[in-house]
């Protein structure tokens, strides 16, 4: 990480926590679909950031935004989670040619395909961790895991939304 | 040495990882229990003030709605206080016995089932006596088998009765043999067994021991069979028995039921309130 994007990148971070704490925080859509778009904050940071770097600011991430869910550590441990699995999905979805030097990690440089794909998964892992951690028991499981893929899908497409609106 | 100062640094990332997940973990499941914990929550003053900042404007929307929620509240806890202090009283006098007109409180009315369900999550029962008949939302329905449900809603000659088997239902229940209180449940899962909450794990419970209604209640009279103990656990949280029980009562056959008209809940209810009205406005007096 080099100086001259470090102002950008906290600027970025400044804006997906106030983007959930102040307006998707009450947004639920029929019952069951639950935006968190802070996952962006970690998705979208750029290629070359280090994994530890991934791993430490996707704690404390997770952890700012618990504090406001009053559901300390659950947030904390799926963004965790998901800051340690993103180098390895990045490789995953390497297209056969190879990641370019000029590649950066946006919808317009990767494409609607890699792009959806990329945020869907890591998405769906934060998702899971964090409503079972919730709930707490495998009782209602069909009811959590609708809720999971409901989440999964409007998480995503808050993420595509802004990713459109955002200047090259 | 080296080789571990090496393998440290080789493996950092998931070292990393591996340890603030335990922490992550160890929040949720350790710090969240705290009932007096205050900084990582939204009882924390800053957290407090930032989420009042973004729900004032919702807040002025439904100030009118929150008001009379604080209201209602209110007049519960009061209600609550009154009843505890009353319920006292008997336990002090030694030589106790109950009025005439107090152990005869309970009367019951007869009712035909018209209409049940017992598959979904919210189980209703329809009958055939309404409010022409002296019923009234509120009151308790028993079979002569064991608890029913009580009286959601009344037409002049219908009534629409919250059955046990509902998701938002819960009844006071006693263990017959030592008087330990719970409060019993639905699952929403098979329509013959409900569970038995509350019980602490180190009051004594045994299979096939009868639960009751407790004493606690307006709406049943006191040791009506519910039903009997048929799984005994440990709750997760170790705090609790997990108690599941075969009600007496067969939803699925159920034909005749007893509305049980409580003739001095009023009384009892309108000397509560004003014991609790003159608590809010001591200064009347």
């Amino acid at each position: 990480m080099t100086p001259n994007n470090l102002i950008p990148q906290i600027l970025a971070f400044i804006f997906y926590l106030v983007l959930q704490i102040f307006f998707v925080r009450q947004l639920v859509l029929f019952d069951y679909a639950f935006c968190f778009a802070y996952v962006g904050s970690i998705l979208l940071l750029p290629f070359d950031t280090s994994r530890t770097r991934l791993i430490i600011l996707g704690f404390l991430v997770g952890l700012i935004v618990d504090i406001f869910y009053n559901t300390i550590g659950a947030n904390a441990a799926a963004m965790t989670l998901i800051a340690y699995l993103r180098p390895s999905v990045i490789t995953l979805l390497m297209p056969q040619r190879g990641y370019d030097e000029r590649d950066t990690l946006s919808l317009k440089s990767m494409g609607f395909p890699w792009f959806i794909s990329y945020c869907g998964i890591l998405i769906f892992v934060h998702h899971l961790v964090l409503f079972f951690l919730e709930a707490s028991s495998l009782n209602l499981l069909g009811f959590v895991l609708l809720k999971v893929v409901a989440s999964t899908i409007f998480t995503t497409l808050v993420l595509l939304i802004i990713q459109l609106f955002r200047k090259e | 040495m080296y080789q571990l100062i090496e393998f440290i640094s080789k493996k950092r990332a998931f070292i990393v990882f591996v340890l603030l997940e335990i922490l992550s973990l160890w929040f949720f499941y350790s710090v969240n229990n705290y009932p007096n914990a205050i900084f990582f929550n939204t009882t924390n003053a800053y957290v407090a003030r930032i989420i009042g900042l973004s729900n004032s404007i919702k807040a002025y929307r439904s100030l009118d709605e929150t008001n009379a929620e604080l209201a209602a509240e209110n007049r519960e806890l009061n209600e609550k206080l009154a009843r505890l202090q009353s319920e006292k009283l008997p336990l002090l006098s030694i030589n106790y016995k109950a009025d005439s007109a107090v152990a005869a409180r309970f009367k019951p009315v007869v009712a035909k089932v018209i209409n049940l369900t017992t598959t979904q999550f919210n189980n209703y029962i329809t009958i055939d006596k309404g409010s022409a008949d002296g019923l009234a939302p509120g009151m308790g329905v028993i079979s002569s088998t064991g608890v029913v449900g009580k009286i959601k809603s009344c037409s002049p000659h219908f009534s629409r009765i919250i059955s046990i088997l509902h998701a938002e239902y819960t009844v006071s229940a006693k263990i017959k043999r030592n008087n330990e209180i719970g409060s019993i449940k639905w699952d929403g899962v098979n329509s013959e067994i409900v569970e038995m909450t509350d019980v602490s794990r180190y009051k004594s419970v045994q299979k096939k021991d009868t639960i009751v209604t407790s004493d606690y209640n307006y709406v049943f009279p006191p040791n009506i069979t519910i039903g009997y103990v048929t799984y005994l656990g440990v709750k997760p949280d170790q705090t609790f028995h997990h108690i599941k029980l075969k009600l007496a009562t067969n939803f699925n056959t159920l034909s005749y039921v007893y509305v049980i008209n409580n003739k001095l809940e009023k009384e009892q209810r309108a000397l509560e309130e004003s014991v609790s009205t003159e608590k809010e406005n001591p200064a009347k007096k």
